[in-house]
Formats: C-alpha cells, structure tokens, sequence
C-alpha cells in the first residue's frame, strides 16, 4: 500500500471499521513518516475531542418551547387587509399589529382574487377589514409624501435573514436614486449573489415601502417589476427620478 | 401535561395538510403534540454544536431555537407516513447547520476569540481529583483556547466535518447525510481541515497530545 492511500483510511480505524484496518497499521508500522504524521493526525483529533462539553442554558428548553409557541400564535392569526387611496390607484395594505406585512397595488383583479393572491404571499390568512387604523394610512402617506415610511411599524420578521437584509440595504437607497442587484449584493456581503437579491426583490411582500423598485439591473435598465415596468417608472418617477427609456 | 399540549390540539384543527394524526407513532419521528420530548432529547447537543461552529454563546442559544422551530413548522406539514421515514437526528443537524449559516452570513466576520468557552474555572474544578498541578491545569485551559480559536478559523465547510466527525462523533455515512454530500467529498473535508488544524496548532498538539490517555490510545492502535 502507498503512503497516500493509508493516509485517506486513517480516520477509518477510529470507527473500527475492520476492512482495512490491518492494511493500515501494518503500514504504519513499517513507515515512520506515517507514523509519525499519523499520530499528529490523531494527535488533532484528540485536541478536538478534549474540548470541554459546554451545557446550554438551564432554562433553554422552555424558551424554546415558548419560542415555539409563540411563533404557532402569531402564524395563526389571520392578517388585516385594508384598501387605501393612494396617486399610483388603489393599495391592498396587510397589517398586525407588529406592523404592516404585506402591500399589494390594484390591479383589478377584484377584491376576491387579490385577497387570495395576499394569502398566498404571507402565508397565512387575511380578514378584510372597512377601514385602515390611523397609523396604517399615516404610513402609507408619509410614504408618499417623503418617500421614507416609518420601518418601525413595517414588519417583514417572516422573511429569511438574507431577504430581510437585501430589503434593508435597499431601504438604503436615496429616493430619486437607483442602485444595481449587484449593488444590494455587496452591501449584504455577498457581492457574487446578485441573483438571489433580484429574487428577493421579487418576492418583497411589501413593496412602495420597501423600495424594490429602487433596485435596477447593472446597466441601469429597469429590468423587471411585479406590477409592470410601466409602473416601476412611475415611482421612480413620483420620487424625482429621470429614467432612461429603453 | 406538556406546556405545548393546548397549543398543538389547537393547531391540528387549522392545518388541514395535515393527516389526523395518530395517537403516537410505534417508530420514526414523533408527532409534533410530542415535541417537546424531542426539544429536551436533542437541545444539549444541537446547542453544543451550534456553539462549536460560532464561537459564541448568544447566538448558539438563538440558533437552537430557531432550529426548532423550523423543525417544529416543517414537521407539522409532514403526514405519519413522512415522519416515519424521517431520521430525525441528522435532520436536525442538518437544520441546526443551516440556521448557522444563515446567522453567520449576516453577521461576517465570526468574532474569533472574543467569547472564549473554555472556562479555567470549570477546568480546575472537573480536575481536582486528578494528579496534576494547578498550572498544568492553566496551560490546559489555555490550550483548550488555542484548539477552539483553531476550529473557528477553518471555513465553515471544513468546520462543520471537523466538528461533526470528532466532537459530536458521527460516522462518515451519517456526516454525509447532515451535509448532503457524497463520503468522499466528507472524508476529504475532514482530513483537510486536520491538515489546516495540524498546521495552526504547531506545537500544542504535541504538548495536549503527551498526555498518558492519548499515548496509549495510539500505542494500542498500532
């Protein structure tokens, strides 16, 4: 046997695993080098397995359990969807009271469908309610009047960390400017996942608010946009934004 | 009864995915009315993985608990025959590790060193009865600093074999199955990430490595 196929069965003797095992230590035996580096090896393994076993919190288990059940108590509760005025038409506005989860522009699909479409975004249900509460259509026209809403009461905690963080360095981006998917990209620290911002952008369950339509491709095309490109110009329009028509 | 029960017989009712759920099951994975068994059999050592890999006690702790609960939601949707087939301790290692990566990617780099877990104290205490001299017992805890600053150097893939194949002690069939890799991608894992170790760690391999234990542990070996 070479000394380079012994080495890649070492770490097999520490299961006892016999099919080799007589191969390898006769090797050893013979080979001092081997030997010698084996036992550096082992020697490795042994400082690892030396670490000392830190327990975990003596109330660990039910923070987890009250974890848990907090998380079922509020994934069971059914959203607030409101409709609201707004100068791009008709909004559709999610909301708990943790904040607003979840925007959808009009587009006539009819009060029916888009509930449904609301639904399938969050996940959970939705309970149309008449009017919007006073902070809900407070945000909404701050919104539209600076173009920077309060991110206190707008509340996207169901997204994955990597969503909530694209959304957040898109928060970033001056009203009336655009930056590239790849820009958010190296914002989080992951300047190679362009495309997994421009899948986090779509998926953005509240946009206006999150301003994904602030996020361009690299050549500063507007790219894609969940209501229409049309509409992506609008806003960006609306925040005093010049765009480059195609 | 368990602090989940209420709660769980709530949720069955509003989750029509899923199937009526048996009483209990005779094999696999339990149910999730039993949860909480499973929380209290696996915590320890998701926890102590989960610590290996970050380095820091804060987020170990937040990291279990968001494995639960994604293993808590994802279980919910599985129907009897699903969790049956599910193995649930390298699933859970699987989930414990993917939560890792998320919480370290948002929060590069890994702040190496400034939550040490070795703790001389506990070491001085666990040692008392034993021959050595107090300041063995500090070179000790001082090493035991070096070996986890070593492990939390190496990139998170190799990492992640390290620990799984020599502090949680898995096999290589169940490291690939955590990992969702093929065995000799695993094997190699770990051989480099001894390499790397054997290279950061110089002399004090040699030193942790005299001890009378060790000696005779690859003596009898070979």
């Amino acid at each position: 046997m070479r000394c380079c196929d012994v080495e890649a069965l070492w770490d097999e003797l520490r299961d006892g695993s016999e099919i080799n095992r007589e191969h390898v230590v006769a090797h050893l035996r013979t080979c001092p080098p081997c030997q010698r580096l084996f036992k550096q090896f082992e020697g490795v393994a042994y400082c690892l397995t030396c670490l000392p076993v830190v327990d975990p919190p003596v109330n660990l288990v039910p923070k987890i359990i009250e974890h848990i059940e907090a998380t079922i108590r509020s994934a069971r509760k059914p959203d607030c969807v409101a409709k609201l005025d707004s100068p791009i038409g008709t909004l559709y506005v999610g909301f708990r009271t943790s904040g607003i989860t979840c925007v959808h522009i009009d587009r006539g699909e009819g009060d029916e469908a888009t509930l449904q479409r609301m639904q399938a975004r969050l996940r959970r249900g939705v309970v149309p309610v008449a009017q919007a509460p006073g902070w809900v259509s407070e945000l909404l026209s701050a919104f539209f009047r600076t173009h920077r809403p309060n991110y206190d009461r707008v509340d996207i905690s169901e997204l994955t960390v990597f969503e909530q963080a694209a959304l957040r360095a898109a928060a970033e981006i001056p009203p009336g400017e655009v930056r590239s998917y790849g820009w958010v990209a190296t914002q989080i620290g992951a300047p190679n996942a362009a495309r997994a911002v421009g899948r986090a952008m779509a998926r953005n369950p509240v946009p206006l608010l999150y301003p994904c339509h602030r996020v361009v491709d690299s050549t500063g095309h507007l790219h894609n946009y969940e209501y229409g490109l049309e509409m992506k110009a609008r806003l960006l329009e609306l925040e005093g934004y010049v765009t480059a028509r195609r | 009864m368990s602090a989940l029960a209420p709660i769980l017989g709530d949720y069955r009712l509003t989750v029509p995915a899923m199937s009526p759920a048996p009483a209990r099951l005779t094999k696999g994975t339990p149910a999730p009315e039993n949860f909480e068994k499973v929380v209290d059999e696996y915590q320890r050592r998701l926890y102590g993985f989960a610590l290996r890999m970050t380095g820091n006690r804060e987020d170990a702790e937040e990291i279990v608990q968001d494995a639960f609960v994604r293993a808590y939601r994802a279980l919910a949707k599985m129907d009897a025959q699903q969790r049956a087939e599910l193995r649930l301790q390298p699933w859970l290692y699987t989930i414990t590790l993917n939560v890792t990566r998320n919480r370290l990617r948002s929060k590069r780099p890994t702040n190496v060193a400034l939550d040490s877990l070795a703790d001389p104290d506990a070491l001085l205490n666990e040692t008392q009865e034993g021959p050595d001299q107090p300041e063995q017992i500090v070179d000790r805890a001082a090493d035991m600093i070096l070996v986890e600053q070593a492990l939390l150097s190496l990139p998170m893939h190799l990492r992640a074999a390290a620990t799984l194949r020599f502090i949680e002690g898995r096999s290589h069939p169940e490291i690939a199955e955590i990992l969702n890799q093929p065995i000799g991608t695993v094997k190699s894992h770990v051989h480099r990430a001894v390499r790397i170790l054997r290279r950061i760690l110089g002399p004090q391999v040699g030193r942790i490595a005299a001890s009378d234990d060790f000696k005779e542990a690859t003596d009898a070996m070979l």
